[in-house]
């Protein structure tokens, strides 16, 4: 599998208050990327990085296999973007973003763009001020799907969306992401949706990349080791990732569930969710 | 480009019926001579521009349009040209609205209506000149502070010299302004629009969103 994104040593700094990175990652062709951490985690900053709304202060950026530095335009030809709360002036309609992005991308498609607001329930005369926040993100989804991108990068794509909502807007990713040569980045603190969609999870903590592993590996190979205070000593420390000292028992990050569980056979050992998993990771003792 | 220059004149042409408005006012205000008339469409098209940059800031599309293939040298150019066609367009309307008010009050006078709308085009390309980079610097709200603010300095500073300052100009220079205006005026807002869209290209290469 070809990697559609290369960064290598990505550095941005924001005076003395936040660092991002040094992040080294690597996106592979035809896959759903999700970035996860807590707010304030870097994920917009990477985000933003990636596309050149903020400028990065070390590294280099390949993306279809070309330099982004030097060939910037061309590769955004083949990117669709939904950012979190940054769009179109909200006076517009859109029938008017149609008009602007008809001669922004060469490739727009209006047929296809006024499909999806015909499957979206999207009236093309209504102002983006008048629309509620479900309407407006699926307009933003519909603006970024319709020049025929092959990358698409979403902030928070789901966030503040009812649960119907938000299955809509993911079965819409997964429609997209039915064509092979077609690849998503999509932060979000929502992590359930991930589990549903994403091939691959990136944790990302104060700017730095804490895992980068495949879904299943992670959801098949980690868990929970529930142990009661007395007992926490007979854990061997280096099956201990991290730990968690809650009121009346520890809970164990741990690494390659099925040994531990032949190890430690009187304690309980459960599969982690994304969620369990960031809080551990953010929370948890080394 | 041609994509953003739309876009801005779609958010203007959504807030056209109040500038209509005011222009119909002024013309019955004015309907007995008073030349304020000749300012209002001038002066509008630059208010009305000044606000797709609110809207921009208020919708954060600075960070959206970056994603876009258009390069950030082109969404400031992009600006600069809808802001130039919609001054031309008041331009037009002021000379239609000048030859109506003249014909309906028997005082036609080309010479006076040219002279005045030169005077006024010259005034707004001064103003965008000095406004765009300070709007791309600070954003609609600190960039219109700073904008009263400047022109409020300026014009004190340029009162209190002339003032205190007996500046001589010579007979001949008046003489060469006076034969070649229509040449020397359009080259000076060339170079002021030129100047100024420079220091906003280099403001808006570096800003981050």
């Amino acid at each position: 599998m070809t990697n559609i994104i290369e960064i290598k040593n990505l550095v941005k700094k924001y005076d003395n208050r936040f660092t991002l990175g040094s992040i080294d990652l690597e996106i592979p062709n035809g896959v759903i990327v999700g970035l996860i951490g807590e707010n304030g985690a870097g994920k917009t900053t990477l985000i933003k990085s990636i596309l050149n709304i903020l400028k990065i202060d070390e590294g280099n950026i390949k993306i279809f296999n070309k330099d982004f530095n030097k060939e910037e335009n061309t590769i955004k030809e083949d990117i669709g973007v939904v950012l979190d709360n940054m769009f179109f002036p909200e006076i517009l309609t859109p029938k008017d973003i149609n008009i602007v992005m008809k001669d922004i991308y060469k490739k727009w498609d209006e047929e296809l763009f006024k499909k999806y607001l015909n499957d979206f329930g999207l009236n093309i005369n209504k102002q983006i001020k008048t629309m509620s926040k479900g309407m407006r993100k699926k307009l933003e989804i519909a603006t970024s799907l319709s020049h025929h991108p092959k990358i698409l990068i979403l902030d928070e794509p789901t966030s503040g969306l009812d649960p119907v909502v938000r299955n809509e807007v993911l079965d819409i990713f997964l429609d997209f992401i039915q064509d092979e040569e077609h690849t998503i980045l999509l932060s979000t603190h929502i992590t359930s949706d991930l589990e549903h969609i994403a091939d691959k999870i990136i944790f990302i903590n104060k700017g730095k990349i804490l895992l980068d592993k495949n879904r299943d590996d992670l959801l098949d190979n980690y868990g929970i080791l529930k142990c009661d205070i007395d007992s926490f000593d007979t854990i061997s420390k280096e099956d201990i990732i991290v730990y968690k000292k809650n009121k009346y028992n520890y809970e164990i990050l741990v690494d390659n569930i099925s040994k531990i569980k032949k190890k430690y056979k009187n304690f309980i050992v459960d599969k982690i969710t994304l969620e369990e998993l960031m809080v551990l990771m953010i929370k948890g003792v080394k | 480009m041609l994509g953003l220059i739309k876009k801005d004149l779609l958010i203007i042409k959504g807030n056209i019926k109040v500038a209509i408005l005011f222009v119909i006012v002024f013309a019955l205000m004015s309907s007995e001579g008073n030349e304020i008339l000749y300012f209002v469409p001038v002066f509008l098209s630059t208010m009305l521009f000044m606000s797709t940059f609110s809207y921009d800031d208020y919708n954060k599309w600075d960070a959206y349009v970056c994603t876009f293939p258009s390069g950030r040298a082109n969404i400031v150019k992009a600006k600069y040209s809808a802001s130039l066609i919609l001054t031309f367009v008041a331009i037009i309307i002021t000379y239609i609205l000048g030859i109506v008010m003249g014909s309906f009050n028997n005082n036609l006078d080309f010479s006076k209506i040219n002279s005045i709308i030169c005077g006024v085009l010259f005034a707004m390309i001064l103003l965008q000149s000095i406004m765009f980079p300070l709007l791309f610097k600070f954003g609609a709200e600190k960039g219109r502070i700073g904008l009263f603010i400047g022109i409020v300095l300026i014009s004190s500073l340029l009162g209190l010299l002339l003032n205190s300052l007996t500046i001589k100009i010579p007979g001949n220079v008046i003489k060469t302004f006076n034969d070649y205006w229509f040449i020397i005026l359009p080259l000076i807002m060339i170079i002021m629009l030129f100047i100024s869209y420079k220091i906003s290209k280099k403001i808006y290469l570096n800003k981050e969103f």
